[in-house]
């Protein structure tokens, strides 16, 4: 089979430059999705009836529930437009098809991983044992002070493995941003694919590209649950 | 902006449900060809020869790194090219649904073997000595001691992967197949655009019930296949 190299090799770093894109794509919607998991992960987490359980296990479901590639079309097709109407009704002169669409990347993704976060979140904090927090509440610290330095320690070491599969999976999944015309990874090798229709040596240079970029998330999570390990109670009584 | 119409919503219901045979096809067609590659994968994993061993990790780690996507446009524009040079058949006009399963095969296979290896190493190597040693051969140990003890351990992360399976597989439009969500993109162009977020609602809907009612039938499955556990 032919492949030719000189072009490999040249999209490679075209593919490349475009790797900064997919990290943003990939750490803006995890930080930002962190406070709002956290609340999600909390209210579900709560004894009792809750006004806010059901809209909240509701958007859960649905995010969990649909291919991601939909919620970039709804999003993507609603958005803008929505945007647009209010920017007039308000008077803004705005105008809302001039912005960068990787705003509405961080959009979708964000909303993606506020509920696959908070599930991540919902089964750590699960996991941690109910005496801790009425051991720190005895001890004289305020509930929040207790679940910042008591809980949240010893369930993101729990959580650590799932979140690096969250990392990974966002991370593959941002190569759908050329959906929203990102110019990620994906999208550059596509265009520099077309002019002489040399996909294949296109796509094998993404496909290596993200073999590395998760190969790095990787390690730095399996750093950072060693590291984290520190906070992990030891087994022996 | 136009107002959502309900009506509409309401309308696209049967011209979409006629497509959900395509998209299940695809789930279909992969879970079979998947399984037996996940299975051999297992083998593989769980065997002796230290190279297949090696080969068949490497193999799932790199499955673990690669958009789906990615993996659908080489299986695409990579195998008719690969099939007419080096195999000199021309595979151009095959069915869009063959490339579909084809590397939705790939993908399922890496997954599915972790599954099925981790549900063999749950299963006690003693169950398989004591079968052995009252004179069943290796094979018939497997087949009727360890793997329906191990089917059961498999099926909750079995479920979960047909369920990411499924959500992935709406991706096959991107090569032009048309299956729900394929349908569902040229109805928004036959409209020019308008009508998308009820078309996509619909579809929305329909994946939802589509994952839930998966959900359950594995749920279901594994009552069914646990009445023979022993209770510890």
């Amino acid at each position: 089979m032919e492949i030719n190299y000189k072009f490999l090799i040249d999209t490679f770093y075209i593919v490349l430059a475009a790797v900064p894109t997919t990290l943003k794509l990939t750490i803006i919607p995890l930080l930002a999705a962190a406070p709002f998991a956290f609340t999600i992960a909390l209210i579900r987490l709560q004894k009792g009836k809750s006004l806010w359980k059901v809209p909240v296990s509701a958007y859960v479901t649905f995010v969990r529930g649909t291919p991601i590639v939909l919620q970039i079309l709804m999003i993507y097709s609603l958005l803008p437009s929505l945007l647009n109407a209010l920017m007039k009704a308000w008077s803004f002169d705005i105008n809302v098809f001039d912005w960068d669409p990787i705003f509405y990347a961080y959009i979708v993704f964000t909303l993606n991983i506020i509920a696959l976060l908070s599930e991540v979140l919902r089964s750590a904090f699960g996991s941690v044992e109910k005496g801790q927090l009425e051991a720190a509440e005895c001890a004289g610290l305020t509930k929040v002070q207790a679940y910042i330095h008591i809980l949240l320690p010893q369930a993101m070491v729990v959580a650590m493995p799932n979140l690096c599969n969250l990392t990974v999976n966002l991370i593959k999944g941002t190569s759908l941003a050329f959906l929203m015309t990102v110019k990620d990874m994906t999208a550059v090798a596509k265009v520099s694919a077309s002019y002489g229709y040399n996909y294949i040596e296109a796509y094998l240079d993404v496909f290596v590209g993200y073999i590395i970029i998760c190969s790095i998330a990787q390690v730095l999570f399996h750093f950072a649950e060693a590291h984290m390990g520190r906070y992990r109670l030891s087994k022996q009584k | 902006m136009r107002p959502f119409s309900l009506q509409f919503l309401v309308d696209v219901f049967p011209i979409l449900l006629p497509f959900l045979s395509a998209t299940l096809a695809v789930v279909v067609g992969t879970i079979f060809f998947g399984s037996i590659a996940g299975g051999l994968l297992a083998w593989a994993k769980e065997g002796s020869y230290q190279l297949f061993q090696r080969l068949a990790q490497a193999y799932t780690y790199i499955i673990r790194c690669t958009p789906p996507i990615v993996l659908l446009f080489i299986v695409f524009y990579g195998l008719p090219k690969f099939c007419l040079e080096v195999l000199d058949t021309n595979i151009n006009d095959y069915d869009k649904l063959f490339f579909v399963i084809i590397s939705f095969t790939f993908l399922f296979a890496a997954p599915v073997s972790e599954v099925m290896r981790s549900a063999y190493e749950a299963i006690d190597h003693g169950q398989y000595e004591a079968a052995v040693s009252i004179g069943l051969s290796p094979w018939q140990a497997f087949f009727h001691i360890v793997l329906p003890q191990a089917t059961v351990v498999a099926l909750p992360n079995f479920g979960n992967s047909v369920i990411s399976l499924m959500k992935d597989g709406s991706l096959a439009y991107t090569i032009g197949f048309i299956d729900l969500i394929g349908k569902g993109q040229l109805i928004v162009s036959m409209n020019y655009g308008a009508y998308a977020m009820e078309t996509y609602l619909a579809l929305a809907l329909i994946y939802l019930i589509l994952t839930i009612g998966m959900e359950k039938l594995f749920l279901w499955i594994e009552q069914r296949f646990s009445r023979h556990k022993q209770a510890a």
